[in-house]
């Protein structure tokens, strides 16, 4: 087949697609096959803006002949062409329109995937937007039973939360972590999780926090008798001395060396702050206490 | 040179040339038939030489001469031991000319005779006495290294010993310890990594089966499928079929032609 000129091929979809006096329904087969052609004419030329259109249109045309699920891949090429045109908000829209037309499918797990997928393109220019695409696309999967699928969000999630240094979200996305590991019996993750969880609130310097998820975790007896509620409990007791070589001594055993390498980071840098000024926290109320005794 | 030992170097010298004294030889003789007699007398001498020669012993200075003499002694012991039954049998028996009372003497000497084998002095005593003091201060080595301060003067050379081999013995265990921490580092990295491994595959296992499915229904379909386009081609290329075809479409050809023309 010669090589037509892509410009010709819109053109002609175009006239297609557009209803006049001669034409009375748009012919969507054959447009949309056009389309196709053009686009990917114009990728292999890297004219990124026109096959972003012509990508666009195309998925367009699959919608109106009620094919979703082609719809929703051209959608996701438009937004990847999008993403490389720096185009945020295109990017946002197209992968937001893809996924619903997966559901529309009834297909999860692609749905997820391309929330995913913007998300992760998304990171570093609008954080916002990717972690509320990360959370969707976890509800999506939480909804269909297919959680297992999630841990990569939630550790993609949690970078992210690291990165913004919103330490308070990234602890209860992991407990979120936790808990979807929970329904699906995955002991090690859960674990783990939770362990992240309570350094994150170390990082902090929120002991009281720190200690609160320790008490709410032990109620799991997996977690209680597991390595990481023995490095725990270990940790938060050389916090109360306040002991700093041995919080770094902690922090360099196996438990924490197997955790996700951001919380790795994290732990690295602990004690933050002063430990001393824990203590004396807690003698002082101890001594209120004494006097509400008496 | 006093006249005692004059009288000693006489006697020894007469000792030693006895044999060529006919008297004592012809006395000697008249017990030469009895067997028991020559054997006791052997022995007899054989002790004496023993005894002398410990005596020898005692007084040497050199230790190397001292333990050949008392490793000499030992052996001649032993040699006498085993004579000592045959002397018995032979005291038993009933020779001519020889009274009943000397009978029984005999016997008792040969009974006599072990214990003076053995009182004879070879140094074992003393070396006994030896080896039981060092066995006693092996024990107190083994004392010592377990509970300390023991510094007697008596041990004080065995508590070098004992500090030194302490010492080694610490550091192997610290050795050994390290060696025991990078296998429990190791062993550690791997559970994490088998868990990880294990929720993975448990995370597959669904996957697999609805591939599982779908495949068994894309290949049932396919089969199906096969099937029919096996009978559709069968039923064209049914000769019979082609041949009417043919000669159809040539009678055709050969009317128009013939109408052509």
């Amino acid at each position: 087949m010669s090589k037509v000129d892509p410009e010709k091929l819109m053109v002609k979809a175009e006239k297609l697609t557009k209803l006049s006096f001669t034409r009375w329904t748009a012919d969507w087969k054959s447009a949309v096959v056009l389309y196709e052609q053009a686009a990917n004419e114009f990728r292999a030329t890297r004219n990124d803006e026109k096959a972003k259109i012509a990508f666009e249109k195309a998925s367009k045309c699959h919608e109106m002949i009620s094919q979703p699920w082609d719809a929703a891949k051209h959608l996701e090429s438009a937004g990847s062409l999008a993403k490389q045109l720096g185009e945020w908000n295109e990017v946002l829209d197209f992968f937001r329109r893809a996924s619903e037309l997966y559901s529309e499918c009834g297909r999860a797990q692609p749905a997820s995937d391309a929330l995913a997928k913007g998300a992760r393109l998304l990171a570093e220019v609008n954080p916002e937007e990717a972690i509320r695409l990360f959370n969707d696309a976890c509800a999506i999967l939480e909804e269909d039973g297919k959680e297992q699928m999630a841990f990569d969000l939630y550790r993609d999630a949690t970078e992210v939360y690291i990165k913004l240094e919103r330490y308070t979200d990234a602890a209860s996305l992991l407990l979120r972590w936790g808990l979807a590991a929970d329904h699906c019996k995955a002991v090690n993750s859960q674990c783990k999780a939770y362990l992240g969880a309570i350094l994150v609130y170390l990082y902090t310097h929120d002991f009281k926090q720190a200690e609160k998820c320790y008490n709410d975790c032990s109620q799991i007896d997996a977690f209680l008798s597991s390595d990481q509620g023995r490095c725990s409990s270990k940790l938060l007791a050389a916090y109360e001395e306040g002991d700093a070589e041995e919080i770094k001594r902690i922090c360099l055993s196996s438990a924490i060396s197997h955790l996700d390498h951001m919380i790795i980071r994290l732990a690295r840098k602990l004690p933050t702050g002063d430990l001393t000024s824990l203590r004396a926290k807690d003698a002082e109320e101890e001594a209120l206490d004494e006097d509400d005794l008496t | 040179m006093s006249v005692i030992d004059i009288l000693t170097r006489v006697d020894a010298i007469c000792k030693k040339y006895d044999k060529y004294d006919v008297e004592k030889q012809r006395d000697l003789n008249v017990s030469g038939d009895d067997a028991f007699a020559r054997l006791f007398t052997d022995v007899e001498n054989d002790i004496e030489a023993a005894l002398q020669k410990a005596d020898q012993a005692s007084k040497e200075k050199n230790r190397a001469s001292v333990v050949a003499l008392n490793a000499e002694i030992r052996r001649t012991k032993a040699r006498l031991l085993e004579e000592v039954p045959k002397l018995q049998r032979l005291a038993l028996k009933k020779v001519v000319g020889i009274p009943k009372e000397e009978l029984a003497a005999r016997n008792d000497l040969v009974l006599a005779l072990p214990e003076r084998i053995q009182a004879i002095p070879d140094g074992t005593a003393t070396a006994a006495k030896k080896t039981s003091s060092s066995t006693v201060s092996r024990m107190g080595l083994k004392i010592d290294s377990t509970s300390d301060g023991r510094f007697e003067s008596e041990y004080f050379e065995q508590t070098e010993q004992s500090s030194q081999f302490r010492q080694e013995y610490e550091m192997r265990k610290i050795k050994q310890d390290q060696g025991l921490d990078a296998i429990a580092e190791g062993l550690d990295t791997l559970k994490n990594m088998a868990h990880d491994m294990n929720e993975e595959l448990d995370r597959q296992v669904p996957l697999m089966d609805e591939i599982d499915t779908k495949v068994d229904k894309a290949a049932s379909d396919l089969k199906n499928t096969n099937v029919r386009l096996k009978e559709t081609v069968n039923q064209l290329r049914s000769s019979r079929n082609f041949c009417i075809d043919i000669i159809l479409l040539c009678i055709i050809l050969g009317i128009a032609f013939c109408l052509k023309r």
